[in-house]
């Protein structure tokens, strides 16, 4: 049971470095935990409210006290147990709730000074670290893991410094996921370059503006957002003035279409491209979504003649061949 | 007290081997709880992924992220298939009233995690590099049970790469503290493992270059 207890001013109810079991609520009175700053060496004083809790932390963890509890004027308390304590908190989860936020903020506070004392992991910047964590996996050929980590870059930063990196060797990874798995495959080049080698030649070069918005499209395309990313694509490749990026954009859309399950609208819009530009790099892809899209369609006469014309043609990827190796197959099973 | 966790089956969530669940860096707004398989916390420190932790089933990680959308401070990635439970602070709460025995574990989880943290931090915060690395034996004898015969010897599963990652000192600079001591006998530096002759030289040397300051 909880019992109530009282403490005469300047006492001390518990010393730094005693391990106990004990936790306390104060309902009168004036307390302090004192404890010195392991920085500075300076004493630092932290008044007990009435109504809080105090010595939860090494109660719980087992810990050394980390501070002295001094009574300042005639107080009284409640004192637990920690089973006790569990008990009342299981009943009351705002209590849990209250100091998982105190001990949270500390942690948080904890996590900054420790790396702040640490010279070797020079605080980078979250959107560096993730585009960092993909390039390591990339260059242990670890493509699920480097796919994931580009994949997060994209979507947090759609408008970040090494989108447009991270777009290509997002690609690269499922790409080479595909043509050689985990641990095979050429090593891929420009991987490990640092951030700000990434950063250089783009403040030389500055990427157009159809260009930014392409990527950012693209990222939110691969958040799934099909119609935000139709919505971009649609006015570069209305309005932009970067030829090179008109035309991705242009192979975008039909990606969109798809993606949306308008079936009718990708074919047509393939076929116009196509017509309009039969020497673009994305033809056998244009024609593989075409063909999908009369086989969702129950079109599947016009989606293998699509597929056979991949086959056939030069310039089709190895990951392509299989896609569509592997859905004539399906077609004809 | 016991967990009952049938009603939480809406928020199980199962990964793959070798599947990372997040990134170091991304903005975390989930933690998990484990229920099957095993997961590996690693950072990636320059060109090698340092293994920090594997985690068992019972056990929960991704806890930073409860009350604060902050980056990801490790990579939690999958050893086998893996199971877990995914709790984000719309559904906390829930869990809260539901099963109290899950919060107050992670509120166990938050006191040894906040013991660990300042018991690093009061490594770090010695300038003497010595005195430092003689620190991180202390805090890894702490972390390790008592041997059974009352020996000042110590022996350590750890290298001199983990010792520098603890003191915040470069490799170079580690592997000449320990050559130092080596010299003076106080240390053994094997292959998998350092023995500590005497702890108690090393209890009292740090202590003396801390009260110097």
């Amino acid at each position: 049971m909880p019992r109530p207890m009282s403490f005469k001013a300047n006492s001390v109810i518990y010393f730094s470095g005693d391990v106990s079991d004990k936790i306390y609520i104060l309902k009168s009175g004036r307390i302090s935990l004192n404890s010195t700053d392991i920085e500075t060496g300076q004493e630092i004083h932290d008044y007990i409210q009435t109504g809080e809790f105090f010595g939860v932390k090494s109660a719980l963890g087992k810990y050394p006290r980390e501070e002295n509890a001094v009574v300042l004027s005639d107080s009284a308390v409640i004192l637990f147990t920690v089973p006790e304590f569990e008990a009342l908190a299981s009943q009351n989860t705002r209590i849990i709730m209250k100091m998982l936020k105190v001990f949270s903020t500390q942690l948080r506070r904890m996590h900054v000074k420790v790396s702040g004392l640490l010279a070797q992991d020079k605080q980078v910047d979250p959107e560096t670290g993730l585009f960092n964590s993909g390039q390591y996996y990339l260059s242990k050929k670890r493509y699920e893991q480097a796919l994931y980590a580009f994949r997060r870059y994209l979507t947090y930063y759609p408008s970040g410094r090494m989108n447009a990196k991270a777009s290509e060797f997002a690609q690269k990874a499922e790409q080479f996921a595909q043509e050689y798995g985990a641990g095979k495959g050429p090593n891929i080049s420009g991987v490990g370059s640092t951030a700000e080698e990434i950063d250089k030649p783009d403040r030389g070069r500055q990427l157009s503006d159809s260009a930014k918005e392409f990527y950012a499209a693209v990222s939110v395309f691969s958040q799934q957002k099909y119609t935000d990313a139709l919505k971009t694509f649609k006015m570069i490749a209305e309005n932009g003035t970067d030829e090179e990026y008109r035309i991705k954009s242009l192979f975008e859309i039909g990606r969109c279409y798809y993606s949306l399950k308008q079936f009718d609208a990708c074919i047509k819009h393939f076929t116009g491209l196509i017509q309009r530009y039969p020497k673009i790099p994305e033809l056998p892809d244009a024609l593989y979504y075409v063909g999908q899209s009369y086989q969702e369609k129950g079109d599947t006469a016009r989606a293998g003649g699509f597929y056979n014309k991949i086959v056939s043609m030069s310039g089709a990827g190895e990951a392509l061949l299989r896609k569509v190796r592997r859905a004539i197959k399906a077609l004809e099973g | 007290m016991e967990m009952n966790l049938q009603a939480f089956e809406r928020f199980a969530v199962s990964y793959q081997p070798d599947e990372i669940i997040f990134c170091e860096y991304e903005p975390g707004d989930a933690f998990y709880l484990i229920q099957q398989g095993r997961v590996q916390i690693s950072k990636i420190l320059g060109d090698i992924e340092k293994t920090i932790d594997v985690l068992q089933p019972g056990e929960i990680f991704g806890e930073m992220a409860i009350l604060e959308e902050a980056p990801r401070s490790a990579t939690a990635i999958t050893v086998d298939a893996v199971k877990c439970l995914e709790f984000n602070r719309a559904n906390f709460e829930i869990l809260m009233r539901g099963n109290p025995a899950i919060a107050l574990k992670l509120l166990k989880l938050f006191t040894k995690r906040i013991y660990d943290q300042r018991r690093r931090f009061m490594v770090l915060t010695l300038d003497d590099v010595q005195a430092r690395v003689a620190d991180v034996f202390l805090m890894l004898n702490e972390g390790q049970p008592e041997p059974q015969d009352e020996t000042d010897e110590r022996v350590f599963r750890t290298t001199a790469e983990d010792v520098a990652h603890w003191a915040g000192l470069s490799p170079e600079d580690t592997r000449n503290v320990l050559n130092h001591f080596v010299s003076q006998r106080r240390l053994e530096v094997m292959k998998d493992r350092i023995v500590l002759k005497n702890i108690n030289e090393f209890i009292r040397f740090v202590s003396s270059r801390r009260k110097s300051r």
